[in-house]
């Protein structure tokens, strides 16, 4: 047993697969209903963590803690209040989704009634329920990735491990899906979620954990990470902005760089966090400018892994 | 409240149980099962000939398909039971829960052997009611016949599953699992023989006893001495030559039997438990 009660708490932990390091001497500690977003490159060892915290790899070196049981020592009692989607899984095809859930329902010692209920309620959540007593076998991808959450969620765990959620859903699947998400948060539950889809992580996550070549970079909030990036804005405006009102936003405090590039758009480069780049925009407006919109070109949290991730390792 | 170990591997076992029953090779070697049989029963009339009077003649004869069934059986139900779990990915949706992964493979283990002991009971039964039906009898050691055939089918369904923890294909598996009982090892007992060697150590070879302890007397080793004709391999014709024909002993096989079992399905436990995703 780990002393600390947060969740999840890995220590020193190590994978190698002969001479190539996946994992080298990872330390991270999420507490207590903090959703965490887990970045890095593809082959970077997001994947290979989630797989340790989930026994389906063995470690190296080192520990790992989830709600306080070590998962390489114990892996029976640490997955208990676990739910975890690691990539796409596969299901037998010759059960539907409704059997599914009550293979790992009773796996997981719950009763027949909890999980008649819980499953219903899941499949309802994840958008399957129509198909809950068809057989997997013709099931879509993202169908598929449905039936994975719905699983991760069936015992109402404390933990929920994400590999790539929204991987194979569609745009209408993804937005339910990071809805949902949000949904989960509310509930205290404690998120690990590795995605590439920095707006979705910066959209859902208190934390980023950004990891590359094994090593972990940084784990931070998405406010401190975001804090200090300059972030390019796109603005589009009513009508062409004069030279003289031009010159007025080119002036603005935070300000590093103002293009126009058609007669009613402008790039604007801007310094700062959330604060600078709203003062920013009441400014504009006070100065007559009619403005239609105001969109930062890429997520803040995208310029500090940029910065963090050398290029060539993407 | 987690169930213990014993209640997992039920439960494991019924949802194998469930997938077999619903899938096509369950229904695939049935079918051949009776297809066999009916072979057996429908062609003596069709060409004019009789049945045999002799009971254990006529189950013997009906029990001819009985190794390559055992073969199939432990083809169809255990030469991809592991390997398909990390090849089609079903393991990412299994085993991130708490279970062991040893509760796993026993679980798939019970229910694999319960559909093989389903077929080849089907096979006796077919028999056993046809030579009743027909004969008016069933031979005295049928029972032990079917015993000696169980403990066979359990120990290749043990080397099936090793295979199946080894390889990282199950195409590879069901091959390497159905040419070795099939193929390699019959070949090994042949060229035994051939070579007045008792292939005592082979499975296949030991397996002769659920067959042969329908006989009464129980068959010994035999090498006669005969005068080589023409086309007799190597001898030229009237030469003297001598063939051997082995039975396999009773308690050595059981012995050998076991061996495989025990070792296969402990090695096969090990590899399984230590695979990755």
């Amino acid at each position: 047993m780990n002393e600390t009660e947060d969740p999840i708490v890995i220590e020193h932990l190590s994978k190698n697969y002969g001479q190539q390091v996946a994992l080298n001497d990872l330390n991270l500690t999420i507490t207590s209903g903090m959703c965490v977003g887990y970045l890095g490159p593809n082959g970077a060892g997001k994947t290979t963590t989630i797989k340790i915290l989930t026994d389906l790899l063995r470690a190296t070196s080192g520990r790992a803690y989830l709600n306080g049981t070590d998962v390489i020592r114990h892996p029976e009692a640490a997955l208990e209040g676990v739910g975890a989607v690691v990539e796409t899984p596969e299901f037998y095809p010759q059960l539907t989704p409704r059997e599914c859930l009550s293979y790992v329902g009773k796996i997981r010692g719950m009763s027949s009634d909890a999980i008649a209920k819980r499953s219903h309620a899941v499949l309802e959540q994840v958008k399957l329920l129509e198909v809950a007593d068809k057989r997997t076998g013709q099931f879509s991808k993202g169908m598929k990735q449905r039936l994975a959450v719905a699983q991760a969620l069936l015992h109402d765990p404390s933990i929920l491990i994400l590999d790539e959620p929204t991987s194979g859903l569609d745009p209408r699947g993804m937005v339910e899906l990071r809805d949902l998400i949000k949904e989960l948060k509310k509930a205290e539950i404690t998120i690990l979620m590795s995605s590439h889809l920095l707006n979705e992580v910066q959209e859902v996550c208190d934390n980023v954990a950004i990891i590359d070549r094994g090593i972990l970079l940084t784990y931070d909030s998405v406010e401190n990470l975001s804090a200090g990036q300059e972030v390019t804005l796109t603005i589009h405006t009513l009508e062409p902005v004069s030279p003289q009102d031009f010159e007025v936003i080119k002036a603005l405090q935070g300000v590093t760089s103002l293009k126009r590039t058609e007669n009613n758009k402008l790039i604007m480069s801007l310094s700062g966090g959330a604060q600078e780049q709203s003062k920013v925009l009441r400014e504009i407006l006070n100065s007559g400018v009619n403005v239609v919109s105001y969109t930062p070109q890429h997520a803040a949290i995208e310029d500090a892994y940029l910065h963090l991730i050398p290029k060539g390792d993407h | 409240m987690r169930p213990n170990n014993i209640r997992q591997i039920g439960i494991v076992t019924r949802y194998e149980l469930l997938k077999y029953l619903r899938g096509r090779r369950l229904l695939a070697i049935i079918l051949l099962t009776v297809i066999i049989s009916a072979i057996f029963l429908v062609v003596p009339p069709a060409i004019g000939s009789q049945y045999s009077k002799d009971p254990t003649d006529f189950v013997m004869n009906m029990l001819r398909f009985l190794g390559v069934l055992s073969i199939l059986s432990a083809t169809f139900f255990g030469a991809d039971a592991i390997v398909s779990e990390f090849e089609s990915k079903t393991g990412y949706f299994l085993f991130p829960n708490p279970i062991r992964k040893t509760t796993i493979f026993l679980g798939k283990f019970i229910a694999s052997a319960l559909v093989s002991v389903g077929v080849i009971a089907l096979y006796y039964l077919i028999a056993v009611v046809s030579v009743q039906v027909i004969d008016g009898s069933v031979p005295a050691n049928t029972g032990l016949s079917f015993a000696y055939a169980l403990v066979y089918l359990f120990a290749i369904l043990a080397v099936a599953y090793l295979f199946s923890a080894m390889m990282r294909s199950s195409v590879y598996s069901l091959i390497l699992t159905f040419f070795t009982f099939f193929l390699i090892l019959p070949i090994v007992d042949a060229v035994g023989e051939f070579a007045k060697f008792k292939a005592w150590f082979s499975i296949t070879f030991a397996s002769g006893i659920a067959t042969d302890i329908l006989r009464n007397p129980y068959p010994t080793d035999t090498v006669i001495a005969t005068t080589a004709g023409r086309g007799a391999g190597s001898a030229t014709a009237g030469q003297m030559i001598s063939i051997a024909q082995y039975y396999p002993e009773v308690t050595v096989s059981l012995v050998v039997i076991a061996a495989y079992f025990i070792v296969a399905l402990l090695l096969a436990i090990v590899l399984a438990r230590r695979r990755e995703m």
